[in-house]
């Protein structure tokens, strides 16, 4: 059977935003699922390195059987427009949707141009429905299929002939994921070297471990995956790290920093075979706080950057946001890591009840930790968080579009113009905090790292220059905002310039 | 093989071809009908849809006026009358698309003074061509299957994301009149097609022109694309380069005898570090 899973790109071609500019991933959930049909002829389409055109152009010169694609909040439309597209070219096909949004929206894609969605973790379902629907399909060659085949997957919602819609409830999730095969790295081959974080290139990304155990009330993680967390082992991460050809590594955990003993293991397994790769992670400040020992060992096995939620500057604030970290672990956290040359990518929170004392105090507070990079983002009740569901009354949209983290869709104190006047003013704090961090000592201690990186500062910088314009252009998230929230500005320019 | 038969089967092929062809099945149409674009964006939309709707009946009588015999010209007229408004109340398509342009909260007259994406010029001067300066089936097959079987299909995702706008019937007409329209004018071509054809030449040129017409439809819906995503973000990266294109033009003229290779990339660079020295 010939499969296409498509990545969709979050936004319409030309536009810029953090993944087109900033970090750009392997699709490693379409990976994982062409990993469970070995013996199917399966094609990846990843539309945010492809032109506009390579969707139908790839429909009608592979003719799938079937038809697979995913959603996060941000590019929910565009996944959409994946399976539109492909219902109008090939009204045949069987077309799939999964990843987190549909997970807590079903509702959402129960449209007559989506077949399956699946809710959860994907890979068992979906080898589930692939031994189905070929059985099937060898019982009535030539003919043309119905899903009643398909109708009590565990973990799927089915629309059914009569366009009526069967949830077949929860599926349990795969027990360990040793037992899961590896992603299928091969079916991005053409895309290798594209991928990258900041001036980390060419970039391969790895999963160590799903779900988080904590419960931090904006984040939609933990309700995903039930708070648990599972575990790749030591030893399968070697495999997949010494598998990769790439210099650099993002281990795309959600929370990578959160069980010491596998952590130990895996330093002992990278020492033993000298792999010489460098990584990038995302983990918890408190974690770091209260091991140090273990973060220098990982920084001298490789663990060049690590993205952490900081959040804010007010313990009250950070209690409210279930972070269960204080400023204290904050503070510690950023210079151990300075200390090992570590790349701290700090995330931050404005909230739209911030006033212009506010804003000042955050901006100081990201200065004294000395971060390197800061990346600060609005507070967004995002759909499937306890927060979302406490807020949605307040939503003055739910156009996911401007659910990206750098939008306020709530009510803000501030009128919106000087919120977001206030919110670009981290473009300085942004520029003082590198400077703040890189001194010769880290570049000489990190030598390595900076030596590969070098020959991509240039695109790097270019990439920055590009959508720093827009990013710390307070205009441009009045203009995102007009006609959808009603309060930004008019369009100044209609045409072409 | 009769005449009659193979023009059946080369019709029913191209009819095939042309809708499955990219531009017809352009990812930005299907955006349309899954996001929730604003009036505002419609309005983007709009301004540089409307010239393409303008001109129609311009490549029409063009066409009419090349005409090889009177079946020909019949079959033009009987599309031309439609076209100036015999099954739209007498409005003729312009006047329809003016009311969906005033839907969108574009002033009467910005239709006329709206700078254009340079893809949009490109269509129309590639079916200007078309129409008088190529063979007449060329022409024909640009303006018939390159437009009447095509349209229906785009516009239908078109409409979706219209209604999901919250445009009234009233000022989407134009397109809901097109798919009803065109899939008449679909049959008549058709009909049409059997007569006028006489062997494969003629096939490939019908052929031919309808490939044209679709490619430059494709650079159009990106055009449109373009000018919808930048009029939120106008800061992008087209600016850079206008700028930098413009100081290379400035540095040419200082440092004639440098490669215009060696040129273009370090202008595009020192251009950048420049500005962001400025900015910051």
């Amino acid at each position: 059977m010939r499969i296409l899973l498509v990545q969709p790109a979050p936004f319409e071609d030309r536009r810029l935003g953090l993944e087109n500019t900033v970090w750009l991933s392997e699709p490693v959930s379409l990976t994982s699922i062409g990993a469970m049909a070995p013996d199917h002829d399966v094609e990846i389409v990843d539309m945010r390195l492809e032109d506009p055109r390579a969707l139908s152009k790839k429909l009608v010169s592979f003719q799938p059987d079937i038809v697979g694609t995913t959603a996060m909040t941000t590019d929910a439309y565009q996944a959409k427009a994946v399976l539109r597209i492909t219902r109008q070219l090939l009204p045949d096909a069987l077309t799939l949707i999964g990843g987190h949004y549909p997970t807590f929206l079903p509702e959402e894609y129960r449209e007559g141009f989506v077949d399956v969605i699946f809710k959860g973790e994907g890979e068992l379902g979906f080898r589930e429905l692939l031994d189905r629907w070929s059985a099937d399909r060898q019982k009535q060659p030539g003919a043309r299929q119905g899903r009643d085949c398909l109708l009590d997957i565990a973990g799927t919602e089915v629309r059914t002939e009569a366009d009526a819609w069967v949830d077949s409830g929860k599926r349990p999730w795969a027990r360990k994921l040793d037992e899961l095969p590896a992603p299928n790295r091969g079916l991005i081959h053409r895309y290798q070297g594209q991928y990258f974080f900041l001036g980390a290139a060419p970039m391969a990304s790895i999963f160590t471990s799903r779900g988080c155990s904590f419960d931090c009330n904006f984040c939609a993680i933990w309700e995903f995956y039930d708070r648990k967390t599972r575990f790749l082992s030591a030893k399968a991460i070697a495999d997949r790290m010494e598998a990769c050809d790439e210099p650099f590594l993002f281990f795309l955990d959600d929370n990578f920093l959160s069980r010491t003993d596998r952590l130990v293991q895996l330093c002992d397994e990278i020492e033993e075979r000298g792999i010489k790769k460098h990584w990038m992670s995302q983990g918890r400040a408190d974690f770091v706080a209260a091991n140090p020992e273990l973060i220098a060992r990982l920084a001298r096995n490789g663990l060049m950057g690590l993205l952490s939620g900081y959040e804010t500057n007010d313990e009250d604030a950070l209690a409210g946001l279930n972070k269960r970290s204080t400023l204290d672990a904050n503070k510690k956290a950023a210079k151990i890591l300075r200390d090992n040359g570590v790349i701290s990518t700090g995330i931050f929170m404005v909230r739209p009840e911030f006033e212009e004392k506010d804003f000042d105090a955050l901006y100081q507070y990201i200065l004294d930790l000395r971060v390197a990079i800061p990346l600060v983002t609005v507070l967004t009740p995002l759909p499937g968080t306890e927060m979302w569901r406490k807020k949605r009354s307040e939503l003055l949209t739910e156009d996911l579009r401007l659910f990206d983290l750098l939008h306020a869709v709530t009510e803000t104190r501030l009128p919106r113009e000087e919120f977001y006047k206030n919110y670009v003013r981290w473009k300085s704090v942004g520029h003082q905090s590198r400077k703040n961090y890189f001194d010769w000592k880290i570049l000489w201690m990190r030598r390595s790292f900076y030596r590969k990186a070098a020959p991509n500062l240039p695109r790097m910088i270019w990439r920055r220059l590009r959508y720093e314009r827009i990013q710390f252009d307070h205009k441009s998230y009045l203009r995102d905002e007009d006609g959808i929230i009603g309060v930004g500005s008019r369009a100044r320019h209609r045409g072409a310039k | 093989m009769s005449r009659e038969l193979d023009n059946a089967a080369f019709l029913a092929d191209l009819r095939q071809e042309i809708e499955h062809h990219p531009a017809v099945n352009h990812v930005f149409l299907s955006r349309i009908a899954c996001t929730p674009f604003t009036k505002e964006d419609y309005a983007i939309f709009g301004l540089q849809h409307y010239p393409l709707v303008g001109l129609f009946c311009t490549y029409m009588e063009h066409l009419l006026l090349h005409a090889p015999d009177s079946d020909a010209k019949g079959w033009i007229a009987k599309v031309l009358v439609d076209e100036y408004g015999e099954r739209s109340d007498g409005k003729d398509h312009a006047e329809l698309y003016r009311e969906f342009l005033h839907g969108c909260g574009v002033p009467p007259g910005e239709e006329d003074t709206v700078p254009l994406d340079g893809r949009v010029i490109d269509f129309i001067r590639t079916h200007m061509r078309l129409v008088t300066r190529e063979h007449f089936l060329v022409g024909l097959g640009a303006l018939g299957p390159g437009h009447e079987w095509a349209i229906p299909r785009m516009f239908e995702l078109i409409i979706e994301g219209l209604r999901r706008a919250g445009f009234a019937e009233h000022e989407i007409t134009y397109f809901t009149e097109h798919v009803e329209q065109d899939q008449d004018h679909g049959v008549w071509l058709e009909e049409a097609l059997g007569i006028m054809i006489d062997g494969r030449e003629d096939q490939e040129l019908v052929r031919r022109g309808a490939m044209l017409s679709l490619e430059a439809r494709a650079r159009f819906w990106e055009g449109v694309q373009t000018q919808v995503v930048s009029w939120r973000q106008p800061e992008g990266l087209r600016d850079l380069r206008r700028k930098a294109r413009k100081w290379v033009g400035d540095t040419q003229e200082l440092l004639p005898w440098l490669p215009a290779r060696v040129l273009n990339h370090t202008a595009i660079y020192r251009t950048q570090i420049r500005k962001a020295a400025l900015e910051g």
